[in-house]
């Protein structure tokens, strides 16, 4: 299943749900696209979601870590909640959990991000 | 020793990223014959989408005359996966390591690394074409390897 993302708005923060797999390709194209347009309608503090996120691979971490610094050179913040297991254990292979704050309740991460 | 009769699975894809489809029925096709579980089949999957994707991009250079080969020998107790491309070379030390602070923002680079680790044996060298070939290595069991 391709990368299908639904957003939500909770007052300031956007809540990306994202659902599917982040691989090469259509998967981080999709996420990159919906990134910057959000940003360009002037939002900054993106939560990502990323419990129905099946798979993976280095291009999405890629992709993950793009997202942050191009949000973070606007000024804004991207935080990531909910990581599954795998996905958690790939961005602590890669020492990348030292680069996201990462929540697993969204009210504490929302919370953090106002 | 139950069982150490090995299933060699191999597949020749040009070098083209939407080929990755086929890749990945393959390596499923692979791991459902071979009886292996949900978890041990995702960290296959995984690797074997690394490499290949390696293999086209940087080996082949998405080279549509070039071809990426893959192969797949599994038993009860290990498993070996073969990734050869035609290209020019591919060192992995080349590679700078991703988890350092100057690289640790690169959109790029973590893909040996995560093979890395989870494969027990990671080995690099020319292939009959004079490309890469690599080698990947897991033991999935107590028992003497293939």
């Amino acid at each position: 299943m391709n990368l299908v993302i639904t957003t939500r708005r909770l007052d300031d923060v956007l809540v990306l749900d994202l659902s599917g797999r982040i691989t090469m390709g259509e998967g981080t194209l999709v996420l990159r696209n919906r990134i910057r347009e959000l940003l360009l309608d002037g939002n900054s503090k993106f939560l990502l979601n990323l419990a129905d996120v099946s798979y993976i691979d280095s291009s999405g971490l890629g992709e993950l870590v793009t997202s942050f610094t191009t949000v973070r050179n606007q000024h804004g913040h991207l935080k990531l909640l909910n990581l599954t297991t795998r996905v958690h254990d790939l961005l602590q292979i890669t020492k990348l959990l030292t680069v996201f704050d990462v929540y697993t309740s969204e009210t504490e991460a929302v919370k953090s991000l106002r | 020793m139950a069982e150490k009769v090995a299933k060699v699975f191999a597949l020749t894809i040009p070098s083209a990223l939407e080929e990755m489809e086929r890749v990945r029925a393959f390596v499923e096709d692979a791991t459902r014959r071979s009886g292996f579980d949900e978890e041990l089949s995702h960290w296959i999957d995984l690797s074997v989408n690394e490499s290949a994707i390696n293999a086209i991009v940087h080996g082949n250079r998405q080279d549509p005359g070039k071809t990426v080969f893959l192969q797949i020998t599994t038993n009860d107790h290990a498993i070996e996966i073969i990734i050869e491309d035609e290209g020019a070379g591919f060192e992995m030390c080349d590679v700078p390591d991703p988890t350092n602070i100057e690289n640790i923002l690169r959109p790029s680079g973590r893909g040996i690394l995560i093979i890395r680790s989870f494969m027990d044996e990671v080995d690099l060298s020319k292939s009959h074409s004079g490309g890469c070939r690599l080698r990947m290595f897991k033991r999935i069991g107590d028992q003497d390897p293939l």
